[in-house]
C-alpha cells in the first residue's frame, strides 16, 4: 500500500509536470469561478453587491490558503484549467505571471484604472507598457502597542505622530523593559515574520536597496551594507529572546492579542483583529524606522486578473470592473475585512471608518496611514524574476531567524538567486 | 500394501531397469499431452496468446496510460527549456542535467536525501521488527500495546505533520516535558542540527507500526515447531532468532525494507509542512526541492529532469536491495 502510494505520488509529479490539461469548462456561463487566498466571508459583500447588479449571475468562490496560492496558481494556470477566472494577484508579481502568460492583457482600461486608483497602485500593474491586473487593495504597516504591559513597566507609549515616530532602538529597549518589568512574554514581534513583504524595509531605511538591481532587474544586489545591518540586527532580535523562534508568519498577531507581545509591527487588518479582541488594551503608532537611516514603510497588496484559459471573458472583465473601478465595489471589498482600498475614492470614504474601529484604541490610525502614503511608502521591486526572489528570500529570512549568520547568508541568497535567474533565459 | 511401500518398489524396478504400471502410466500420458498441444497449435496458432492478451489488455493500457506515457513525456520535457522571460520553449538536451548537477542547492538537497536515507531506514526497520518480534511474545496487555502502535496508520500524514509541529515548537510541548526532566529547552526544527532528527522521529512514529504488521504476519507463519526444536538442541533465545526467526523472515523484511526506503526517498508532506527545507537546506530532500522547482518557482523542465535523476537513485538503491537480499535457495 505505502509502496504503491509512493508511486502513486511520484507519478502524479511526472504527470501533473506533462501539463495534464484542464477539465470541465466549456462555453460561457452565468457562472464566474474566483478563487484567491481570503476567507470567503472577506469577498462576500462584494459578490453580493455584484450578484445584485448583475442578475443571473453566480460567482463561485474558491479559498486557497496563502501558503498554497502561489503553488496552486502556477500548477492550475500552467496547466491552461478554465476552471479559474478570476484570481487575486500578488502586485510584485504582475511581471512574472504577465510574461507565463497567465493574465490577460487590460490595457485598454489603462487611463481608467490611472484615474481611479491611488497614485502608487497604477505603476504595480503595469509591465512592459502593458495593463494586466487591476488594483483592489494597498496596504501599509503601524506599530501595535500593549498599553497594559507598557504601563506596567513605566513605559510612554510612543506617539500616533507620523512626524514623531520612533526608531526601532527605540522600540526593542521600551520592549525590553516590558519583558523585564512588566512579564512581557516577547518585547517585539514583526507580524510577517519571514516574509520579504514585512523585511524589505529594514534594509531599506538603512539605505541597502530592495535587493533587485539592474537595467532588467535580475541583478541580486543584498550583500549591501545596508543589507547586512538590517539582517544582523533582525538576527540579534531572535538571538536574544525579543522574539520568538519557530513561530510562523499566521500566528504571530494571536500571539498579540492574547496580550503576551509589548509591541507588534501589523497591518490595518489587525485593526479589526485587535478591536474584536476582549481585554486587550493597545494603541497604535507609526512604524518605526533606524536611527540612522530613512523613514521607510511596507505597502502594496493584491490585485486581481483574468485567466487567459477563462472562457468567461466578458463577465471576468465585469467583474473586476465593478470591484476596482467602481468605488462603491471596491468598498466592498474591504467591509468584513480592515484592509485598504485602492480606489481614491473609496479610500476617501474608508479612512474615516477605519480611524473609528477600535474607538479610542485606532485612533489617529487614518492619519498615519494618509501620511505614510504620500511619504514613506515603498513597494516591492517589480522584476521578471520576482517569484523566484521571495521564495529564496523567505528561505534565508527563516535562516537567519534562527541563528544564521547574515553575512554568510545573503551571501548564499545572492548565489541561489544568480542560479535561480539563469534559468530565466 | 502402502503407497510408500509401492513407491520403494517402483523405484528399485526403475532403477533395475524394469517397467513398473505407475511411471509406464505418467509417461504415456505426458507424451500424449505434448502430441495434442503440438496438435493444437497447428490448427489454432496464436490463439491462447491472443486470449491472454485480451485479459491483460486492461493493465497493460493503464499501464501504458499512467506510467510510461508521463514517463517518456517527462523525460522529453527534460530535455526542454521554456524561458520565463519570452515563454519560448527550446531543445536543451542534458543542459538540464548539467544544470542541476552546477546547482549547490540541488547537490545540497541530494546529500540530504542520502543522508536520511542512510538514517531513517535501518532505524524503522530495526524499530519494527524489534516491536514486532515483543508483541508477537505472550504477556499481559500485549494486543492493547500493538493497537497504540498502529494506530498513527489511521491518521492522515499531514495531521500528524501538524500536531508535531505544535510539540517541537520552542516553546512547546516537548520543551515542557524536557523542562520538567531538568533539560534545557532543545531548538528541535529551528537548529540545522536537529531538524532532521525531528523528522526523522516524526516519521517513524507514523511508519513504524505500519511496517511492523508486516512482520508480525512474518513471525507469526514461521512453525513454533522449529523453536522447539531448537530448544531442545539447546539453542539460547539469540541464536533461536538469528538462526530461525531471521532467516524465515527474509521475504517479509525484504519487502519491507523495498518499500519503507521508496517511500522514504518520496517524503514530502512533513517537509513541507515543517521545516520548508531549512533551516539552512538541512532538511531540503529531493522530493521537496523537486516540488519546490515545479510548482514555487514554476521550472517545470528542471523538475522533470530532478525527477528523472530521483527514480534512477531510488532504482539502483533498490536493485543493490533486491540483490543483497536474494535468497542462497
Amino acid at each position: 500500500m505505502k509502496k504503491s502510494l509512493a508511486l502513486v505520488s511520484l507519478l502524479a509529479v511526472l504527470a501533473a509536470g506533462c501539463g495534464s490539461g484542464g477539465s470541465g469548462g466549456g462555453s460561457a456561463s452565468n457562472t464566474l469561478r474566483f478563487v484567491g487566498p481570503e476567507d470567503p466571508k472577506t469577498f462576500q459583500p462584494v459578490i453580493d453587491g455584484f450578484q445584485a447588479k448583475n442578475p443571473g449571475v453566480k460567482i463561485a468562490y474558491t479559498q486557497v490558503p496563502f501558503d498554497q496560492l502561489n503553488s496552486t496558481l502556477q500548477q492550475r494556470l500552467a496547466a491552461k484549467d478554465d476552471t479559474i477566472d478570476v484570481y487575486t494577484v500578488d502586485q510584485p508579481r504582475v511581471a512574472a505571471l504577465a510574461t507565463r502568460g497567465f493574465l490577460v492583457d487590460l490595457s485598454d482600461w489603462k487611463d481608467r484604472v490611472e484615474q481611479a486608483a491611488l497614485p502608487a497602485q497604477y505603476d504595480v500593474n503595469v509591465h512592459n507598457g502593458k495593463l494586466w491586473s487591476v488594483p483592489i487593495w494597498t496596504s501599509g504597516q503601524f506599530l501595535f502597542y500593549n498599553r497594559t504591559l507598557l504601563k506596567h513597566a513605566g513605559v510612554t507609549s510612543p506617539p500616533s505622530d507620523p512626524a514623531k515616530r520612533w526608531t526601532w532602538e527605540q522600540t526593542v529597549e521600551a520592549g525590553k523593559k516590558a519583558q523585564a518589568k512588566a512579564g512581557a512574554q516577547w518585547a517585539l514581534i514583526p507580524e510577517q515574520i519571514e516574509q520579504y513583504y514585512q523585511l524589505q524595509s529594514l534594509a531599506e531605511s538603512l539605505g541597502g536597496g530592495s535587493g533587485i538591481t539592474g537595467p532588467s532587474m535580475l541583478t541580486p544586489a543584498l550583500t549591501t551594507d545596508g543589507w547586512i545591518k538590517a539582517m544582523t540586527w533582525y538576527r540579534g532580535l531572535f538571538a536574544d529572546k525579543l522574539a520568538p523562534r519557530g513561530v510562523g508568519s499566521f500566528q504571530t498577531s494571536p500571539l498579540f492579542a492574547e496580550g503576551k507581545v509589548a509591541f507588534f509591527a501589523g497591518g490595518p487588518w489587525d485593526v479589526g483583529i485587535f478591536s474584536a479582541a476582549k481585554d486587550l488594551d493597545w494603541g497604535v503608532a507609526p512604524y518605526p524606522y533606524f536611527a540612522d537611516g530613512k523613514q521607510v514603510t511596507p505597502t502594496g497588496s493584491w490585485s486581481w486578473g483574468i485567466n487567459p484559459a477563462s472562457e468567461n471573458q466578458e463577465l471576468a472583465r465585469k467583474f473586476l470592473e465593478y470591484a476596482s473601478l467602481d468605488p462603491d465595489g471596491n468598498l466592498l471589498t474591504t467591509k468584513a475585512t480592515t484592509i485598504i482600498p485602492s480606489n481614491r475614492a473609496a479610500f476617501q470614504k474608508y479612512v474615516p471608518v477605519l480611524d473609528a474601529l477600535g474607538g479610542d484604541k485606532s485612533k489617529g490610525v487614518g492619519a498615519i496611514l494618509t501620511y505614510d502614503a504620500d511619504h514613506t511608502a515603498v513597494a516591492r521591486p517589480t522584476s521578471v524574476g520576482y517569484i523566484q526572489f521571495e521564495h529564496i528570500m523567505t528561505k534565508t529570512f527563516a535562516d537567519i531567524r534562527n541563528g544564521a549568520d547574515a553575512k554568510t547568508r545573503l551571501d548564499q541568497a545572492t548565489q541561489e538567486l544568480k542560479t535561480a535567474w539563469a534559468q530565466l533565459r | 500394501m502402502t503407497s510408500r511401500q509401492q513407491h520403494a518398489e517402483d523405484r528399485t524396478a526403475a532403477l533395475a531397469g524394469h517397467d513398473t504400471a505407475g511411471p509406464r502410466v505418467r509417461r504415456r500420458t505426458a507424451a500424449g499431452r505434448v502430441q495434442e498441444a503440438h496438435r493444437h497449435r497447428r490448427t489454432q496458432v496464436g490463439r491462447p496468446v491472443l486470449v491472454s492478451l485480451a485479459f491483460l489488455a486492461p493493465a497493460l493500457a493503464a499501464l501504458l496510460v499512467l506510467r510510461l506515457v508521463p514517463a517518456a513525456m517527462a523525460f522529453a520535457s527534460s530535455l526542454s527549456h521554456t524561458s520565463l522571460v519570452t515563454g519560448e520553449t527550446s531543445f536543451v538536451g542534458l543542459g538540464n542535467y548539467a544544470t542541476l548537477f552546477a546547482d549547490p542547492t540541488f547537490l545540497q538537497s541530494v546529500r540530504v536525501t542520502l543522508l536520511f536515507s542512510l538514517i531513517v531506514n535501518p532505524l524503522q526497520i530495526a524499530a519494527a521488527l524489534a516491536l514486532a518480534v515483543l508483541f508477537t511474545r505472550r504477556f499481559a496487555g500485549v494486543r492493547f500495546l500493538r493497537v497504540l502502535v498502529i494506530l498513527p496508520i489511521a491518521v492522515p500524514p499531514a495531521v500528524s505533520a501538524a500536531i508535531w509541529s505544535v510539540a517541537y515548537r520552542p516553546d512547546g510541548l516537548l520543551n515542557s516535558v524536557l523542562s520538567v526532566l531538568g533539560i534545557p529547552p532543545q531548538p528541535f526544527l529551528t537548529s540545522p542540527g536537529q531538524a532532521m532528527w525531528s523528522l526523522i522521529v516524526l516519521l517513524s512514529w507514523i511508519g513504524v507500526g505500519y511496517w511492523m504488521m508486516f512482520l508480525i504476519a512474518g513471525l507469526q507463519d514461521i512453525p513454533t515447531s522449529l523453536y522447539e526444536a531448537a530448544a531442545i538442541d539447546g539453542a539460547s533465545a539469540w541464536s533461536r532468532f538469528w538462526h530461525v526467526t531471521l532467516p524465515l523472515l527474509r521475504r517479509p523484511l525484504a519487502f519491507v525494507l523495498v518499500a519503507n526506503t521508496v517511500s522514504n526517498f518520496l517524503v514530502f508532506a512533513p517537509v513541507q509542512m515543517l521545516t520548508n527545507g531549512g533551516p539552512q537546506g538541512s532538511t531540503n530532500v529531493t522530493m521537496f526541492d523537486i516540488f519546490t522547482r515545479a510548482y514555487t518557482v514554476g521550472d517545470l523542465s528542471l523538475a522533470q529532469a530532478e525527477v528523472m535523476l530521483l527514480v534512477l537513485l531510488v532504482l539502483a538503491v533498490v536493485i543493490v536491495q533486491f540483490r543483497l537480499l536474494r535468497g542462497r535457495d
